[in-house]
């Protein structure tokens, strides 16, 4: 491998690159070949995204050489290497949202008119034509002519990915492209990728699902912590040797779970209704029940109300009609920190916005759902030394990795630790609920392994656990009953063992059985 | 009648000079940067008209009305410049962009007054805190400023009407039809976009910030000229603030604000028509002079929840932010 003289369209040869602190990339070189799908596979934090920033312009290395269809290229910014027809779909995209299709593809080369022969203008006409072919050819549905703010994220992503084919990128770098993407498009874009490679352009995907390398990448690289670990070919590796390279260890792809042992009813949920911002129901008529050691679980397409029920439970939103009875009392139209008091704890979708302060340290963070109590704080005067102490025992406990201990800042800290933060803090309470929202979403395998865990400790532990998911793989790995949403109403309520993914899969699309 | 035609003939010359401001308020902030500033670009550019026509006047042979065009051209690079600061405090040393705005507002009233009296000490030898100017000469349109009502539009209208019309329809060219306005509204929600595409957002920025001064520098020549007759400290009576009010009243798109403008130079006007009708002393039209203002705070509760204001603005662009 690699002795051969062959062309590579891209080689980047003995990279190292160092930030304050730590050494993100340590001498790593790949080399992909035109018309390939190359993976680059690796933990948060192994340095794929930093390796591909330089690939981009956007940082340059400390050491080592990028070479381009076998010329030396120096990147000093984005714009150097959209020159060398090299094209990145971030992982936050860079679309401007009252803006047209059109206009976001067009930006920065726009092209020009003029009227009357004086007036030059930007004229969208003859590019709003041409992206509509293009988007043809590759099996990319976009309208040029809609505006970014009304399109969902798989249509924005494929807006970004028009963006680089209309500047004639052929080396194509997507970072983590999937995270954001429900099941179904997340085969849609597995198929434009090939799409893509079919009409010549190559592929860097930046991943750490291994379900997708094994699907459409041809070869794939490991990266932990900084350093090249192995090259591999994709289709004589298996996915369980890809898992152990990338974590340093045997990983288990199943989660071992015990026998269930169910107690009482511990959350009863009736006739619930929500109704969102814009007055539009979107939980509707839903009723179920949650015993002590029960792991439920919501399985559905993003979007269907899942969000809003979690929500209602934990007192986010005001529910319309309907009741919802914590251990035989009716929290109903009860305050957030009355349902925490009375034992819910809640674990929710968008761990920054809601979960964490991060430009607090991680002691408060810890702190939060106790900080007013005895003994972490005394007649309103907050007591450090105790939250200190608890903080650095959490610390331990979780394996939580911060830079500076109880100091450190979450927004300093990687997304699995932040997490791990959020889960600590709320498992700590040992509530008979708990609500989790997502609690892998955009984690690495080693920190999904570790939260799946913990879900299932704290079912055996005799909690009463509440799972939304879109990953219907968690799903059918961590419920006892799994309940599918699909807008708005549960269209089916089951024991795990008796469904399978395919029909789950069907409910999810709002396929009764009567149909 | 005559009531009527003064309203619509007085609305108009307050509209107009109200309208170009909130444009420059509106290059601004949909580039990214808050403008709050506005009133004392608007005072600072028709100090340094003031100046070079009172200078002109009293050293050149030119006539008035040519001194009326350079004193507005010098208006719009006296606010552009002054712009300068509040551009640069914005955008390359991130200063909170709502206190820059102040800043510069406290700081225009603050230097300009000092500098009229120490420069008319110089001039004049008495350091009278105004500058007086000529008064602008107002043509009517014949045949159509004699239509009932419609006619007023066309009556004693001031040249820089015209121009500011003119101008006008320039800027809203340039801001919805060419590649520069294109990056400036793209600035204004997403920088890094622009980045990303190759576009310079400070350089975008700066640019239109100056805009944004040397529009509101003829804003404030023109008040200067219609509403005072002089330039004093008395330029400094919020007008500013109303452009940015009818900036925010018209989603920050050129066209609303335009109607948005001619709404409250009616209104305006109204209120000092309606002190004549009902013969009240003078002492009641500051009264009525509140009544802009008023509306303004009824539109406020009408309109507030419909608004879009540009999602990037009051956020200084940190490149290396992901």
């Amino acid at each position: 491998m690699g002795q051969e003289r062959e062309e590579y369209i891209v080689e980047m040869r003995h990279i190292t690159k160092r930030f304050p602190g730590i050494v993100a990339n340590d001498d790593v070189t790949i080399q992909a070949r035109q018309g390939e799908i190359y993976a680059l596979l690796g933990e948060n934090g192994a340095g794929k995204s930093t390796l591909m920033s330089m690939l981009y312009g956007m940082y340059e290395p400390d050491h080592g050489e990028i070479y381009i269809r076998g010329q030396k290229v120096n990147f000093r910014s984005a714009s150097d290497a959209a020159d060398a027809n090299i094209g990145m779909v971030h992982q936050h995209f860079k679309l401007v949202e009252n803006f047209t299709v059109a206009e976001n593809i067009t930006l920065g080369i726009e092209p020009m008119k003029k009227g009357l022969g004086i007036f030059p203008y930007v004229d969208l006409s003859e590019a709003s034509r041409k992206i509509a072919e293009m988007s043809k050819s590759y099996g990319l549905e976009v309208d040029p002519k809609a505006v970014i703010s009304d399109l969902g994220v798989s249509i924005r992503q494929r807006v970004e990915i028009m963006k680089m084919l209309y500047r004639q990128a052929e080396i194509l770098i997507f970072d983590e492209p999937t995270a954001i993407l429900t099941p179904q498009e997340v085969e849609y874009l597995l198929k434009s990728l090939e799409e893509l490679r079919k009409g010549g352009k190559t592929v860097i995907l930046i991943t750490h699902k291994i379900e997708e390398i094994k699907k459409v990448a041809d070869r794939c690289a490991i990266l932990r912590r900084g350093k090249l670990i192995d090259v591999l070919d994709v289709r004589t590796t298996s996915t369980q040797e890809m898992a152990n390279l990338m974590v340093g260890r045997t990983v288990a792809l199943q989660t071992d779970k015990s026998e269930a042992k169910f107690g009482d009813p511990v959350l009863v949920v009736k006739d619930l209704s929500v109704r969102n911002e814009d007055k539009v129901q979107v939980v509707k008529d839903v009723s179920f029940t949650i015993r002590a050691g029960e792991v439920f679980a919501v399985a559905g397409v993003s979007g269907n109300g899942q969000v809003e029920l979690a929500d209602a439970i934990a007192g986010l939103v005001k529910t319309e009609k309907g009741s919802v009875t914590l251990l035989g009392k009716d929290i109903t139209n009860d305050a957030i920190r009355d349902r925490v008091e009375e034992g819910i704890t809640y674990i929710p979708e968008d761990r920054q916005k809601f979960g964490v302060f991060l430009d607090f340290n991680l002691r408060s963070n810890l702190a939060l759902r106790r900080y007013y109590k005895e003994p972490f704080s005394h007649k309103g005067i907050l007591n450090f030394d105790e939250s200190q102490q608890y903080a650095e025992r959490l610390i331990g406990e979780y394996d939580i990795r911060s830079g500076q201990g109880a100091k450190t800042s979450l927004r300093s800290m990687s997304g699995g630790n932040q997490q791990k933060a959020i889960v600590a803090r709320e498992i700590e309470q040992h509530s008979p609920l708990i609500i989790f929202v997502q609690p892998t979403r955009g984690l690495d395998m080693g920190a999904i392994e570790n939260i799946h865990k913990q879900i299932l400790q704290e079912r055996d532990r005799g909690a009463a656990i509440l799972l939304i998911s879109l990953e219907l793989d968690e799903v059918m790995g961590l419920a006892d009953t799994i309940g599918v949403i699909y807008n708005g109403q549960l269209l089916k309520i089951a024991d795990a063992g008796t469904l399978s993914s395919q029909e789950i899969g069907r409910y999810m699309m709002g396929v009764t059985d009567n149909e | 009648m005559t009531y009527i035609n003064s309203l619509i003939t007085d609305g108009l010359a307050f509209a107009l000079p109200l309208f170009i401001m909130a444009v420059g308020g509106i290059y601004s902030e949909k580039s990214g940067v808050t403008n709050l500033a506005v009133e004392g670009f608007q005072g600072f550019g028709a100090f340094i008209g003031a100046l070079i026509a009172t200078i002109l006047s009293l050293k050149s042979g030119l006539g008035g009305q040519t001194i009326i065009y350079i004193a507005i051209a010098a208006a719009f690079v006296g606010g552009a410049v002054y712009a300068m600061l509040h551009a640069l405090l914005c955008i390359y040393f991130d200063a909170d962009q709502v206190i820059s705005g102040v800043v510069i507002n406290i700081l225009g009233l603050a230097l300009t007054t000092f500098l009229t009296s120490q420069i008319n000490g110089v001039l004049f030898g008495n350091a009278s805190n105004k500058f007086v100017l000529e008064t602008s000469y107002r043509f009517s349109v014949p045949g159509l400023s004699s239509i009932p009502i419609i006619g007023a539009i066309f009556t004693k209208v001031y040249p820089f009407e015209i121009l500011i019309l003119v101008l006008g329809v320039f800027f809203w060219y340039l801001m919805y039809k060419t590649r520069y306005g294109m990056r400036l509204r793209a600035c204004g929600e997403n920088p890094q976009a622009v980045d990303a595409a190759g576009g310079n957002v400070y350089k975008i920025r700066f640019i239109s910030v100056m805009i944004s001064g040397g529009l509101s520098g003829i804003g404030g020549m023109c008040i200067a000229y219609s509403l005072l007759v002089q330039y004093s400290p008395n330029i400094y009576l919020g007008y500013g603030y109303l452009a940015i009010a009818a900036m925010i009243f018209g989603n920050w798109n050129i066209i609303p604000t335009f109607f948005v403008c001619i709404f409250f130079g009616l209104a305006k006007a109204g209120g000092n028509q309606l002190c004549l009708v009902m013969q009240l002393s003078s002492l009641y039209t500051n009264l009525f002079m509140i009544i802009p203002y008023v509306l303004t705070l009824v539109m406020m509760i009408f309109f507030s929840k419909r608004n879009h204001p540009p999602k990037a603005a009051g956020q200084p662009y940190d490149k290396g932010q992901r």
